[in-house]
């Protein structure tokens, strides 16, 4: 009687502890915001995700020191952009078992960057350090597979919340293909109405929607030396831009003096890093916005 | 039986060379089974246990000893090279994830194993002064390393040369100790881990230099044109990762085909690891094998031998007492007129034979002892013992 009563106990405290574990929220780290947000959205309270790059700062250009790649290690899941995204990875040591390269679906569709310079030495030959374009989610049905990857590394890893991952992931998916057929509507005015891009990180948005767009190498914050301005005459004679797209506000001499050039200015933030106002579908839908006064 | 012991006792020291060679004789008949047998059982124990607790290894078609012995014991012996698309093909499946190994490397005669993070939680390795490797260019040196060369967190230990001629070859690459773990009395204690990128640069797959194209020394370009520029043998590589440099370190070609020499791999399930051997069977190039076999092989071999040992040993055993028995009769004889004397004295028959006794007992005694020493001192060393009798 008295050893059936202690077995009934044990059993009744594995359990408690085996649900207890299988509910213990997942540590989700991110590399940038997108998939910082995609996570939320289809975890919801079952994963706390954290991104750790402080605001202001590009996560592609973020350097992590020791304690931070400490703290990703420690993570349930890490979740990788793919596309040769964040600089610091190549560095780094994680453990491959908790990496999710989101982009893995569409890495045969990653854009190389142009003009990169190649150089030779010693036995290896001629090698280059060329570039992919890494903001992928900027074509929004590529940032739905990647959030699909996002649910399917969920589901595997929670299989008890499946069925929530995937309501979630539903109302997710909804939004992205709204934004999605929202700006291929915009575009379709007009596909080859001319862009300048100030930053050379639109690249799937200009594959995906058909965006006839040549980019320059510019900062927002800081007007361009004279040098700049030239190759941007030259860039003119042979695309007539009447919209320059920046990243961010651009500085207003930069503003004025393009203006004087027939250039107006657009933002089309790409979000890489979590936004003061709103969130990711908030600042694409502003986006889109900004992108349809160009067609008005 | 005091006088006995003292008169035996003087007499035994009055003859010391024949007293040491009979302690001698005794004590190593007693001490090589004992010492066999020991080293045999902690080898056994020690093989058995790390290849119980690895699940799966794959390696290139080849021989199964060398890739366990390798990538279990991390042995000198390099198995046949495999290439990191072996690590995707694993995962791919979704029926177990790999722990790629890349263990070809020494630093200071410590084998330098390349893995990832991974490998620490799998083999529970515990971090016990420093931290966790973090970037490019760190090492975590296990607990008998740290020991043996005084290392702690914040030092630095170099890569050895492949060979020391090779003036094309690798060049040893200074690494820092960013942790050392704690002892876990397995081979891990005796390596010096790094991440698979560095164990990579060590190789030369990656290296770091100035930028090309910002160079200042024009004597280090061979050739500039618009888009490439090809740099001459002048060129100054790295010989030490730095948060300075650490953004000129970069790697050549497709990653996908890196080396790798073996791959630790930890399957789901019982049944999916049933199902991933059945897979690679036919596989012409890779094979994956169940350590636990290799080894239960390994050591059916050696008991095998070790039972030819033991024959030997007991023959010549019984070859010594037989010389021991004889040496005491003999010594009988030539102590006669000793004996008559002791008789002489009054003394009866058995007092002789207590002396003879005590003289037996004072033998075996100190042969007991020098063989209880011996054994603890081989108990105290067994980890090494084994590491140059078996695993080398």
């Amino acid at each position: 009687m008295n050893a059936k009563f202690w077995q009934i106990i044990v059993s009744i405290l594995l359990v408690v502890s085996f649900t207890a574990s299988a509910d213990e929220k997942l540590s989700v780290y991110a590399v940038n915001y997108p998939l910082a947000y995609f996570a939320e959205r289809i975890g919801g309270s079952s994963v706390n995700v954290v991104l750790p790059v402080p605001a202001g700062i590009d996560p592609a250009f973020w350097e992590p020191d020791a304690s931070v790649i400490a703290e990703f290690q420690q993570a349930d899941l890490i979740l990788l952009n793919g596309a040769g995204y964040a600089k610091w990875l190549k560095h780094a040591s994680l453990p491959r078992r908790k990496l999710v390269n989101t982009s893995a679906a569409f890495q045969r569709d990653y854009i190389s960057v142009e003009q990169t310079v190649t150089h030779q030495h010693g036995p290896g030959g001629d090698h280059s350090h060329a570039g992919t374009a890494f903001t992928t989610w900027l074509d929004f049905n590529q940032a739905r597979m990647q959030a699909k990857a996002i649910l399917s590394t969920l589901e595997n890893q929670r299989p008890r919340h499946a069925d929530t991952f995937i309501q979630n992931y539903t109302l997710l998916e909804k939004d992205l293909v709204s934004l999605d057929q929202a700006l291929s509507a915009i575009v379709a005015q007009d596909s080859n109405k001319p862009f300048i891009a100030s930053h050379p990180v639109y690249q799937y948005l200009s594959r995906r929607y058909y965006i006839n767009l040549k980019s320059v190498m510019w900062e927002p914050e800081i007007m361009p030396e004279q040098n700049q301005w030239d190759a941007l005459q030259q860039l003119l004679a042979t695309h007539d831009a009447k919209w320059m797209i920046w990243e961010g506000q651009p500085d207003k001499q930069s503003a004025t003096r393009l203006e004087e050039l027939d250039i107006n200015s657009l933002v089309f933030s790409p979000c890489a890093n979590t936004p003061e106002e709103g969130d990711f579908i908030s600042v694409m839908k502003n986006n889109i916005r900004e992108i349809e006064k160009a067609f008005q | 039986m005091i006088n006995s012991l003292y008169i035996a006792w003087h007499y035994l020291v009055f003859n010391k060379v024949r007293s040491a060679t009979l302690v001698a004789c005794i004590t190593l008949i007693a001490f090589l089974p004992m010492a066999l047998q020991l080293i045999l059982e902690e080898s056994q124990q020690l093989l058995q246990s790390r290849a119980n607790s690895t699940p799966l290894l794959l390696g290139a078609r080849g021989s199964a000893l060398d890739l366990v012995m390798s990538s279990l014991y991390f042995d000198d012996e390099v198995p046949e090279i495999i290439s990191m698309r072996a690590a995707d093909e694993i995962t791919d499946t979704g029926l177990a994830y790999a722990i790629p190994l890349y263990i070809r490397f020494q630093a200071r005669n410590k084998p330098i194993v390349g893995t990832s993070i991974d490998y620490f939680d799998f083999r529970n390795l515990q971090i016990a002064q420093g931290r966790m490797l973090a970037v490019l260019g760190e090492s975590v040196i296990g607990a008998g390393v740290a020991e043996e060369y005084g290392l702690a967190p914040g030092d630095s230990i170099v890569s050895s040369p492949d060979t020391l001629f090779d003036l094309a070859g690798a060049y040893p690459l200074k690494m820092t100790v960013a942790g050392i773990l704690e002892r876990s009395h397995t081979p891990d204690d005796q390596a010096v881990f790094v991440d698979l990128k560095t164990a990579w640069v060590i190789e030369g797959l990656g290296h770091g230099h100035e930028d090309l194209s910002r160079t200042r020394d024009s004597s280090v370009i061979l050739n500039r044109s618009e888009d490439s520029v090809t740099a001459n043998a002048k060129l100054f590589q790295y010989t030490e990762i730095t948060e300075e440099n650490m953004e000129g370190f970069h790697f050549h070609g497709d990653a996908s085909i890196y080396p790798l020499t073996a791959l630790l791999v930890v399957p789901d399930d019982a049944k999916a690891a049933t199902l991933l051997r059945g897979r690679y069977l036919e596989n012409q190039q890779y094979h994956i094998v169940r350590p636990t076999e290799v080894i239960q092989g390994l050591m059916q071999n050696i008991f095998r031998i070790k039972r030819v040992i033991d024959a030997v040993i007991a023959i010549v055993g019984l070859a010594t007492i037989l010389a021991i028995a004889l040496v005491f009769a003999l010594s009988v004889r030539l102590r006669q007129r000793e004996l008559t004397t002791i008789f002489k004295l009054g003394c009866s028959r058995m007092t002789a034979v207590k002396l003879i006794a005590a003289e037996i007992v004072i033998i075996v005694l100190a042969a007991g002892i020098i063989c209880a020493g011996l054994l603890y001192i081989v108990d105290a060393n067994i980890e090494t013992l084994v590491r140059m009798f078996i695993l080398n």
